[in-house]
């Protein structure tokens, strides 16, 4: 049950960043309508330099095509690059511990899991990757996949709100999102990261005798802290070490656990507050931020509601509530990131996990949740709007059968690359390659990896044991289906929405609370709809089951 | 011809976009932190007689009776933190193997007692913080067991 | 009007729906009969498929298929039902249109004709019409004036009067006197031979909503499809035991049978609905877009009004006294044909304004009102006794004799002249001191005013007012009501149109139109993103109706005005327009209704069927919340689908009821009927059946 002090650490974490999140969207409002800022002097040199090797036009309009061709092309040159330095890291600077290159399957996967946002690891970084792999493929991936779900959700936005009649430069959007927005947050984050005791060093790992006689450890430094700093705020979630943020030198402390909690939830949140200011009614963006903040909220408290204790899996300077709450918001904002053990977990929480990922737009990614959002929404007005005796209109833009085409391929991808490969695992055996049992639990297990890889979410219960060419394949496939499918839908629509005509709305209003409520209750039964058997099968037999004989190392106390 | 030049800008934003973010970052922040911050940066080693023992923020292997141990399993596997009831469970043991009062290592833990919550929620020790202040307290007894 | 449906056709026409060829076009229910012919299949020969069925289910499996089977017949009978209130309007209205024979003209000479049958007619034929014969198709007159008898068409009973020019439908009933006219469309082309194809058409285009709702449907039978498809396999390889009959079961259940069956009977009985209203929608597009409808332009002549003035009040002027303007406005208007002046007559003699002796009407020059010079008058001289009829009627019973009369022979002592006060000025050249300033007076309640002027000399003013067709306040509200701007179009000044439309509740009017005006104004509203609907009778209406989404004409209009639009309204109503805008709310709210209903009962059949389809799996049955057997959970559930199906049809033919209110009000009002309605009203109707089984002991 969810106790007065969690209510108040809860209270407190959420009301800093959406009070912060509100001020960073006036300022997201300037960096992507490209309005006159003071900060022109100094981004805008570099910026125009960054357009001038790249030699691209950034005030090029672009269809939808032609933005998401940018955006995949640079995608692939960027997965390609880090594929080869995961691959060849033995011959490359920056290896002290002199670590070999990674198999084809597992750099295969684990590009595609980082260029797709998804940070799905099939290996402990701290174990097998170099300084130059941990900066320049994992870090650099996870800035510039960042940037890529910033521009892509931006677009779509844009397009929505309709004032540029256009989606946009992806050049344009891209840069600006590294120079503008992730790099300066990125910085400032670093910093109060290493004060907070999080390392930043090229100093190579050392083992040290430590105060006992004969016992040593070994320490890990490393560039930790820059990367730790774009992988909560990016909603990467791909930690340098494998045990991720509950490896205490990736997250020493309650303040550093609170704080990227805080990171995980700053862009996303205030990507909701832009996109009421892109339209010009800070009510639709009040609408999303509820409707978002909603669904995450009745995950939360059905979270608490089993009375988690601290026990295996979990570490002891978070207790209970800090794991909850940060296994809730990293699969609520699709990070990926975690402090503790699934395992540790009842399955309730894991049920709340699974709604996360399954919705990805409680928030869901920066950018890429409000773009689903929207994407519910087109569903939502359609499904239900005709009631009110008008042809559904969403923003005064009526939903025409082409729009309802791609919102709802856009929605079946996740069902698609979600049940067919879990499936195809059970089938072919797949489970038992790498230890799983068939019962609940192992179903569960593997259902969640292909959950988190399509949500692009990537916390998983397989960790390194998933280091097979079945899953390392397998997923990679799921993870850029599940990124690029849906961007590629959604930026179709925005691109025809954006010069469509608008009916001064004087049908379906959407900024008030009425309509959150439905989109809530539309958006959970949409997913139940799709994935309540499957749900069955996994944690809620799981809890069923375990109401019998009992959670292991968790208390249950309904 | 227009794909050769959407490659060729693919490729050539990718290269920038590595050396700002791959490179270039990660060294600026590694260069800050070495210099403004340098015991966090480097891992907040804990020093015992002008030597490092390892980090704080790291659990170490206490297995001898005279100290409090940490867990074995928990998600990261080196926690370095023990709930006070599971480091109050130890005392009776490091009494009997030391001979201190038990209400000196009730107090030393009372003295190390941090909550989940900061000020509420589960409180908790630092094992090597406490094991610390035992050795630093009773230099004679731990002498043997520390290098 | 309605013949009663005939039965017996309907249901060997739904029967003969059942065949896959045909019911290919309608997915859903496509998908569910190829799950009737497995689970037959199933029935005759379980071992057909091992693991999922077992020998000893096979009544469960037949009563399975026999309700799958039924599930898709319902839906073939709600289309068929449909089709058939389609085909009795279409035959009621195409008595208008039974063969007759025509006078075809071979010369200008009227004797000279041939007697053919109306379907050889061409455009541009010459027809002679005698009295009591019948038009057989509609034309245009070129000579004569005649009284026609339209009542069957239109549903008016008294006679219109046709003149050249005017517009003759085919079907009307020449009352009087001779007609020449020209045949102005082909027998084919005939707006009524368009609706009767339109409402006959199989092949109806889809409207851009059912397009989308298509899709829609299709989305969800997809991801349904790949739930089902995965849980199968799944089932198998970890062995849960399941069985074919159930996962199928709860396939179609998850299915949108509902609105699948029903969308093609809702698009069909909405075309049916705007027949009986005798309005011919040229497409089922124009329908859907008269319910969008942001703004709507009515004309205040016609629409709002009765578009007849009728004097009120004599006002004097100067020293003049309310009789002398009477008196002059009498005899100016004596010879006056249009509906003011016979009202002006009218006025002055119920007021006792009858001058006692004047110049004899004979022996005057009456100069016609005329748009150029905008005022009547009548020039007298001589002096003859007048003889006073009894009545006002009589009055216009003599006028009506004396029509002829001989000009230029007397020397002209008296002249009064009325029309505009501006014109009338103009005319007499001397504006009285007071002239302005009374004349704002009394113009301020949006009268109509006339100056009246005697031998040059102003004398007073009559005060004209148009009366305001019953009704339409109320339906001007809930238009208002339904967040519909309303926008009244008037050649009258500002101040007469403020009032009118003040009176009926319109904000916004345009006055002073122009016939460019309206096509202005759609396009401005247009370019706002707003869909505009109107209607329109004239030449000058025809660019705007073709501008606006929603154009509807009067059927007694001009032939450019209906090409023009995508509506005719039979009956030349014009307030009629509201009623199409209404029923384009309704198509689109059923349609939403029935589809939100359909997906949220869903929710309710997972948990009646999930618990149970896992043989394996004992601890499913905590969320087994309706305590139902496996066999008793999976018929009930499967004959609650099929049932809503037919209990839906006549919501689905009929449309939803709905008052009148704002969208979001109406929209909210829906979500909670048929949304949480559609949640939880099977959980109660699934567990009744259940009951209802055991009770009667049915074997499962």
């Amino acid at each position: 049950m969810l106790s007065l002090e969690d209510l108040f650490v809860v209270a407190l974490v959420w009301g800093i960043v959406i009070i912060l999140a509100w001020f960073l969207s006036r300022y997201l409002l300037t960096v992507f309508t490209g309005a006159k800022s003071r900060l022109d002097r100094f981004f805008l040199p570099i910026e125009n330099f960054i357009y001038f090797l790249a030699g691209v036009d950034s005030t090029e309009k672009m269809g939808w095509k032609e933005y998401f061709k940018a955006l995949f092309y640079l995608n692939i040159a960027q997965a390609v690059l880090a594929f080869f330095i995961l691959m060849f890291q033995q011959n490359l600077p920056l290896n002290p511990m002199h670590y070999p290159g990674m198999s084809w399957s597992l750099a295969f996967n684990t590009v595609l899991s980082f260029s797709s946002n998804t940070n799905l690891q099939h290996y402990n970084g701290e174990t097998t990757l170099s300084y130059l792999s941990q900066m320049s493929a994992i870090q650099f991936l996870q800035f510039t996949s960042a940037a890529t779900g910033l521009a892509a959700g931006v677009a779509v936005l844009r397009g929505f709100a309709g004032k540029a009649k256009t989606i946009g430069n992806f050049y344009f959007d891209y840069v600006r999102s590294l120079t503008r927005v992730l790099l300066p947050l990125t910085f400032v984050a670093t910093i109060v990261l290493i004060a907070l005791g999080v390392p930043q060093s090229l100093g190579g790992y050392s083992s040290i005798p430590t105060l006992q006689r004969d016992a040593y450890e070994i320490l890990y430094k490393g560039p930790i802290a820059s990367l730790v700093s774009i992988m909560q705020l990016g909603t990467n979630g791909g930690g340098y070490f494998g045990a991720n943020s509950a490896y205490p030198l990736q997250n020493p402390t309650q303040i550093s656990d609170f704080f990227e909690i805080g990171l995980m939830m700053f862009i996303p949140t205030s990507i909701l507050f832009l996109f009421g200011r892109m339209v010009g009614d800070n009510r639709e963006g009040r609408t999303l931020f509820l409707a978002a903040y909603v669904i995450y909220g009745i995950d939360l408290l059905l979270a608490f509601l089993p009375a988690t204790q601290i026990g295996r899996g979990m570490e002891v300077r978070f207790g209970s509530t800090a794991s909850v709450f940060w296994t809730v918001t990293t699969t609520a904002f699709t990070t990926g990131s975690v402090n503790a053990s699934l395992s540790a977990f009842n399955p309730v929480v894991i049920l709340t996990g699974f709604f996360g990922m399954l919705i990805q737009a409680a928030p869901g990614g920066k950018g890429v949740g409000a773009m689903y959002l929207l994407m519910y929404i087109i569903v939502t007005i359609f499904l239900v709007g005709l009631m009110a005796g008008r042809t559904p209109e969403y923003l005064g833009i009526k939903i025409e059968g082409r729009d309802v085409k791609l919102a709802v391929a856009a929605f079946l991808t996740h069902p698609i690359i979600i049940l067919v490969p879990t499936v195809v695992a059970f089938v072919i055996g797949a489970e038992k390659t790498i230890g799983l049992t068939t019962n609940s639990i192992g179903f569960t297990k593997v259902f969640y990896e292909y959950t988190t890889a399509a949500a692009n979410n990537g916390s998983d219960f397989l960790g390194a044991s998933a280091n097979t060419v079945f899953f390392n394949v397998t997923t990679g496939v799921v993870m850029w289906l599940g990124r690029f499918l849906p961007m590629l839908f959604m930026l179709a629509i925005a691109d025809s929405v954006a010069i469509r005509k608008r009916t001064p709305s004087q049908g379906l209003k959407t900024g008030n609370l009425s309509f959150v409520i439905i989109l809530v209750v539309s958006i959970f039964i949409l997913t139940v709809l799709t994935f309540f058997p499957f749900l069955v099968l996994g944690p809620i037999l799981q809890f069923l089951q375990g109401f019998k004989t009992g959670f292991g190392g968790v208390v249950l106390g309904l | 011809m227009k794909g050769v030049k959407r490659i060729s800008t693919a490729a050539r934003l990718t290269l920038i976009s590595v050396v700002i973010c791959g490179l270039i970052f990660p060294l600026v922040m590694t260069g800050i932190g070495q210099v403004a911050l340098p015991w966090q940066s480097n891992g907040s080693q804990v020093y015992f007689e002008n030597r490092s023992i390892g980090s704080e923020l790291i659990s170490q292997n206490f297995s001898a009776p005279v100290f409090f141990h940490p867990r074995n399993n928990s998600a990261s596997g080196v926690d370095p933190d023990i709930t006070l009831s599971y480091a109050t469970s130890q005392i009776p043991r490091i009494h009997n193997a030391t001979g201190i009062s038990e209400s000196f290592l009730n107090a030393t833990l009372q003295k190390y007692r941090q909550y989940t919550l900061f000020f509420f929620g589960t409180p908790y020790v630092n094992v090597l913080n406490v094991n610390l202040f035992l050795v630093a307290s009773y230099p004679t007894i731990y002498s043997p067991y520390v290098q | 009007m309605e013949k009663s449906l005939q039965w017996p056709s309907i249901f060997l026409d739904s029967f003969k729906r059942l065949n896959p060829y045909v019911l290919k076009n309608n997915l859903v229910m496509f998908i569910t009969e190829i799950t009737f012919v497995i689970v037959l299949i199933m029935a005759i020969d379980p071992n057909l498929f091992p693991i999922v069925s077992m020998a000893s289910e096979r009544i469960f499996y037949s009563e399975v298929a026999l309700i799958l089977v039924i599930t898709v017949w319902f839906s073939t009978l709600s289309d068929s039902i449909a089709e058939a209130q389609v085909r009795n309007t279409a035959s009621s209205l195409r008595k208008m249109k039974e063969q007759m024979t025509a006078k075809r003209l071979l010369s200008s000479n009227r004797s000279n004709f041939e007697v053919i049958q109306s379907d050889q007619l061409k455009k541009g034929d010459l027809l002679l019409i005698n009295h009591g014969e019948k038009v057989p198709i509609d034309s245009e007159v070129l000579e004569g004036i005649a009284m026609v008898d339209e009542s069957l068409l239109t549903g008016e009973s008294a006679n219109v009067r046709k003149s050249v020019g005017s517009t003759l439908l085919g079907g009307s009933v020449v009352t009087t006197d001779t007609l020449v006219a020209r045949v102005s469309v082909n027998p084919d082309e005939t707006y009524v031979s368009k609706l009767i194809s339109l409402v006959e058409s199989s092949s109806r285009p889809k409207t851009p909503n059912e397009i989308a709702l298509t899709i829609l449907i299709a989305g969800f039978s997809a991801i349904f499809t790949i739930i089902i498809v995965t849980l199968l396999f799944l089932g198998v390889a970890l062995n849960l035991g399941i069985d074919l009959a159930v996962v199928i079961a709860l396939y179609v259940c998850l299915l949108p049978t509902t609105i699948g069956a029903l969308l093609p009977a809702i698009g069909i009985s909405g075309i049916n609905r705007m027949s009986v209203k005798r309005i011919i929608a040229k497409s089922g597009k124009a329908i859907e877009a008269s319910g969008d409808t942001d703004s709507l332009i009515l004309d205040k002549t016609g629409t709002i009004t009765r578009g007849m003035r009728k004097a009120v009040e004599f006002v004097p002027s100067g020293k003049h006294t309310e009789r002398e303007v009477g008196e002059a406005a009498l005899l100016s208007s004596w010879d006056d044909d249009t509906p003011e002046g016979k009202s002006i007559v009218e006025l002055a003699y119920n007021l006792g304004f009858v001058p006692h002796a004047f110049s004899s009407i004979e022996r005057s020059e009456f100069e016609e009102f005329s748009a150029a010079t905008r005022r009547s008058s009548i020039k007298m001289s001589d002096s003859h006794e007048f003889q006073l009829p009894k009545s006002g009627r009589d009055i216009l019973q003599r006028r009506r004799l004396r029509r002829k009369f001989v000009s230029g022979q007397q020397q002209q002592d008296l002249e009064i002249v009325k029309g505009a006060p501006d014109a009338i000025i103009d005319y007499v050249k001397i504006k009285p001191q007071d002239f302005d300033e009374k004349l704002q007076t009394i113009s301020e309640d949006g009268a109509t005013i006339m100056a009246v002027a005697e031998t040059g000399d102003v004398i007073g003013f009559i005060k004209l007012r148009d009366e305001v067709k019953p009704g339409v306040k109320e339906k001007i509200k809930a238009l208002r009501e339904m967040d519909i701007e309303v926008v009244m179009v008037t050649g009258d000044q500002p101040i007469t149109a403020g009032v009118i439309s003040k009176d009926v509740g319109i904000e916004d009017y345009i006055a002073k139109a122009r016939p460019e005006t309206k096509y202005e104004f759609v396009k401005k509203e247009q370019k706002e993103g707003k869909i505009v609907s109107m209607i329109g009778d004239g030449t000058n209406d025809a660019p705007a109706l073709s501008a606006a989404d929603v154009g509807l004409a009067m059927a007694s209009g001009t032939e450019p005005a209906k090409e023009a639009a995508n509506m005719v309204d039979l009956e030349s109503n014009p307030s009629k327009i509201i009623d199409v805008v209404m029923l384009g709310k309704q198509i689109l709210m059923t349609r939403g209704t029935v589809t939100t209903f359909s997906i949220a009962n869903d929710i309710a059949k997972y948990f009646v069927i999930v618990p149970i389809m896992f043989a394996a799996l004992p601890e499913l049955g905590a969320l087994n919340l309706m305590h139902l057997t496996p066999h008793l959970a999976v018929i009930s559930a499967l004959i609650y689908n099929a049932l809503i199906i037919p209990a839906l049809i006549p919501l689905a033919l009929r449309g939803n009821a709905f008052r009148p209110s704002s969208t979001m009000k109406l929209f909210l009002k829906n979500v909670t009927i048929y949304g949480l309605g559609g949640i939880l009203l099977p959980f109660i109707a699934i567990k009744l059946i259940a009951i209802l089984i055991v009770i009667l002991r049915v074997a499962i």
